[in-house]
């Protein structure tokens, strides 16, 4: 039930990582939702946080990665249409970086509880890795693309924390939903023998 | 592929993806690095305009992309201002949206399959640490055939929400995901069943 | 690999956390076209997958033209082609002949041999027009073509199709049907709920509750089944 670093992800594990990478995307066509005087909140980094807490540390970190370099290589997936390699070079440049490590850091304390999934792990893990390591990432890039000092930047980016703890909560509600509703995701079954595609499959804890 | 590229004859659209990258990279740390004053940030602009002149691209391009770049100007100027000197702002606010300008022409003249091609071939050299620059590419374009197939899914669940009358909120997120989830349950068994793996 | 054109299984169990999926399942198969016919949850479509390796026996062996599955997976998989009931599962790349492509992967075929392979594909199926349209612009019914494209480009030796036909409209089930049934240069293992096709087989098995209960002519086969529901 461990998400260790298998010397090669399998078939399964890469069309997770595909179809992940892919939902993330489509997260990012939700329109913002509007909070009155803060930054609006987008559903893409619900999905990076959401990526760590379900698949855990190196599925969810790859397919952050994978879901980048998509944009990078040109197609318009970021929230709101962008993408391109001038994402990549903007102010917001760390950010976008600081999302795959925190997916990593995500999993990596969300899956820490030997095969069950806990409600206060998975939230500490959305804290650390989708709050304390992408902003760790972020505001340096910020401060050294804008030449700002270091604590201007960290300061500009205090706008985005309120949001981010409404998501780490959304985002913690879903993964224990989807725990309950769809439990072989969080584990790594190699085989399976169902009859029907559409009946859920038993647990293996 | 829907993509932000716009096709073209030019030298930069016919120009090898990898090497547009790597330019890319080095002219951003060029202009990134090098003190500036008047006549380095008036080359940096000049850099900027004349490559999208040689892309050959339509005139109304380079004000559209400069527009996009507004979010970018308002926050840099703004927050500069409070910490810094006007000058610095205008600095830095000219160098950043200059290599966004750049990283922009490089998307809008290149193909993301080319991008992508590029991409397999720089990852080679790391096939030593166990990287299989294959796979990647795999999974790339298995993520890529996946966007419709998961929006689909995401419209096939907000229409049971309508056609039941109720109203899930953030919860829409659960079946999407248990059926996107499923889904790359199937696609796993079409891998291993096509010899893919 | 010999020549024998025979699917055969001795004693075979799956098991899946103590629930029986099929139990001692024995059979001898040659014939060209085999339909497999049962209720949903009978353990037809088990058996289909074990045939590829996509499920594996708790017990007993799996043997297809010589080859043993559960031993050699990935041997059995280059000569056994496996159609999926939903096309989108199983077309796997941006574009239709990319996804053919897929399917040559580690061929070790030469470049200009692997296009022209392509080429001939797509034209067989009528899908030459499309070749670098996106998948997702496709009807069902194409999918489900490019899907048995991809499939057939391989050349297997064996295809099971578990119920190609169930999601397509009748004009697009009745040319699968036909594909399969009477084009194909393969033998042919048939999962299906459409009486009409499993009787066009040379061969049906019918499985109820994990259990082969019936291997013998289609019409008798399907009779059998039909009249248990009547």
């Amino acid at each position: 039930m461990t998400d260790a670093p298998r010397r090669r992800f399998d078939t399964r594990d890469i069309a997770r990582i595909a179809v992940f990478a892919a939902l993330i995307a489509a997260l990012g066509l939700i329109a913002p939702i509007p909070v009155p005087g803060l930054v609006p909140i987008t559903a893409q980094t619900l999905g990076i946080i959401l990526a760590g807490m379900v698949l855990g540390a190196w599925r969810g970190a790859a397919a952050v990665l994978v879901f980048e370099l998509l944009v990078l290589v040109g197609l318009p997936l970021l929230a709101g249409g962008h993408g391109g390699a001038a994402s990549f070079v903007g102010v917001t440049a760390g950010y976008l970086i600081g999302w795959i490590p925190g997916a990593f850091v995500t999993g990596l304390i969300a899956h820490s509880g030997r095969g069950r999934i806990a409600a206060w792990r998975v939230a500490l893990g959305g804290l650390v890795g989708g709050v304390l390591v992408v902003y760790a990432c972020g505001i340096p890039v910020q401060a050294a693309v804008t030449g700002l000092p270091l604590g201007a930047a960290a300061l500009t980016s205090l706008a985005f924390v309120p949001g981010d703890l409404i998501k780490i909560t959304v985002a913690t509600i879903i993964t224990l939903a989807l725990w309950r509703a769809y439990p072989p995701v969080f584990g790594t079954r190699r085989h399976r023998h169902a009859e029907e595609p559409a009946t859920a499959q038993p647990v293996t804890r | 592929m829907i993509a932000l590229h716009v096709p073209g004859d030019s030298v930069l659209h016919r120009a090898p993806a990898g090497i547009k990258l790597l330019a890319l990279f080095v002219l951003a740390l060029a202009v990134s690095l090098y003190p500036h004053d008047l006549p380095s940030l008036g080359a940096a602009v000049g850099v900027v305009v004349a490559l999208h002149l040689a892309a050959l691209l339509p005139p109304t391009t380079l004000p559209k992309q400069l527009w996009q770049t507004k979010w970018i100007v308002v926050v840099m100027v703004a927050t500069q201002l409070a910490f810094l000197t006007p000058w610095d702002a205008l600095v830095n606010t000219v160098r950043v949206v200059s290599i966004v300008l750049l990283a922009g022409l490089l998307t809008l003249t290149t193909r993301s399959e080319d991008l992508l091609e590029a991409l397999e071939t720089g990852l080679r050299p790391l096939t030593r640490i166990g990287v299989d620059p294959r796979r990647v590419g795999l999974t790339l374009s298995l993520a890529i055939a996946m966007l419709p197939v998961v929006a689909g899914i995401a419209a096939r669940v907000r229409d049971t929400e309508r056609a039941r009358g109720v109203r899930l909120g953030p919860r829409l997120v659960v079946p999407v995901l248990v059926l996107a989830l499923r889904h790359a349950d199937d696609v796993a068994d079409a891998l291993t069943a096509r010899g893919v793996d | 690999m010999s020549d024998a054109r025979e699917i055969a299984l001795e004693e075979v169990t799956v098991r899946l956390d103590g629930r029986s999926i099929l139990e001692g399942v024995t059979v001898r198969l040659d014939a060209r076209r085999i339909a497999v016919v049962g209720a949903n949850g009978s353990g037809k479509s088990t058996f289909a997958r074990l045939l590829n390796g996509l499920a594996t026996p708790t017990s007993g062996t799996v043997r297809v033209h010589g080859v043993d599955v559960g031993r050699e997976p990935r041997r059995a998989r280059a000569e056994v082609g496996f159609v999926f009931t939903n096309p989108d599962a199983q077309v796997l790349m941006p574009t239709v002949a990319e996804d053919v492509r897929l399917s040559l992967r580690g061929s070790g075929m030469a470049r200009a041999e692997l296009d022209a392979r392509v080429a001939e594909v797509l034209a067989d199926y009528g899908l030459t027009s499309h070749a670098d349209a996106p998948v997702y612009s496709l009807s069902g019914g194409q999918k489900q073509l490019l899907a048995l494209a991809s499939v057939l480009v391989r050349r297997p030796r064996l295809v099971v199709a578990d119920e190609p036909t169930t999601l397509l409209d009748l004009g697009n089930a009745q040319r699968i049907g036909r594909i399969l049934l009477d084009e194909l240069d393969a033998q042919l293992v048939l999962v299906t709920h459409d009486l009409e096709l499993a009787q066009r087989c040379d061969i049906a098995l019918r499985f109820h509750e994990g259990r082969l209960v019936a291997v013998g002519e289609p019409a008798e086969v399907v009779d059998a089944y039909r009249r248990e529901y009547a």
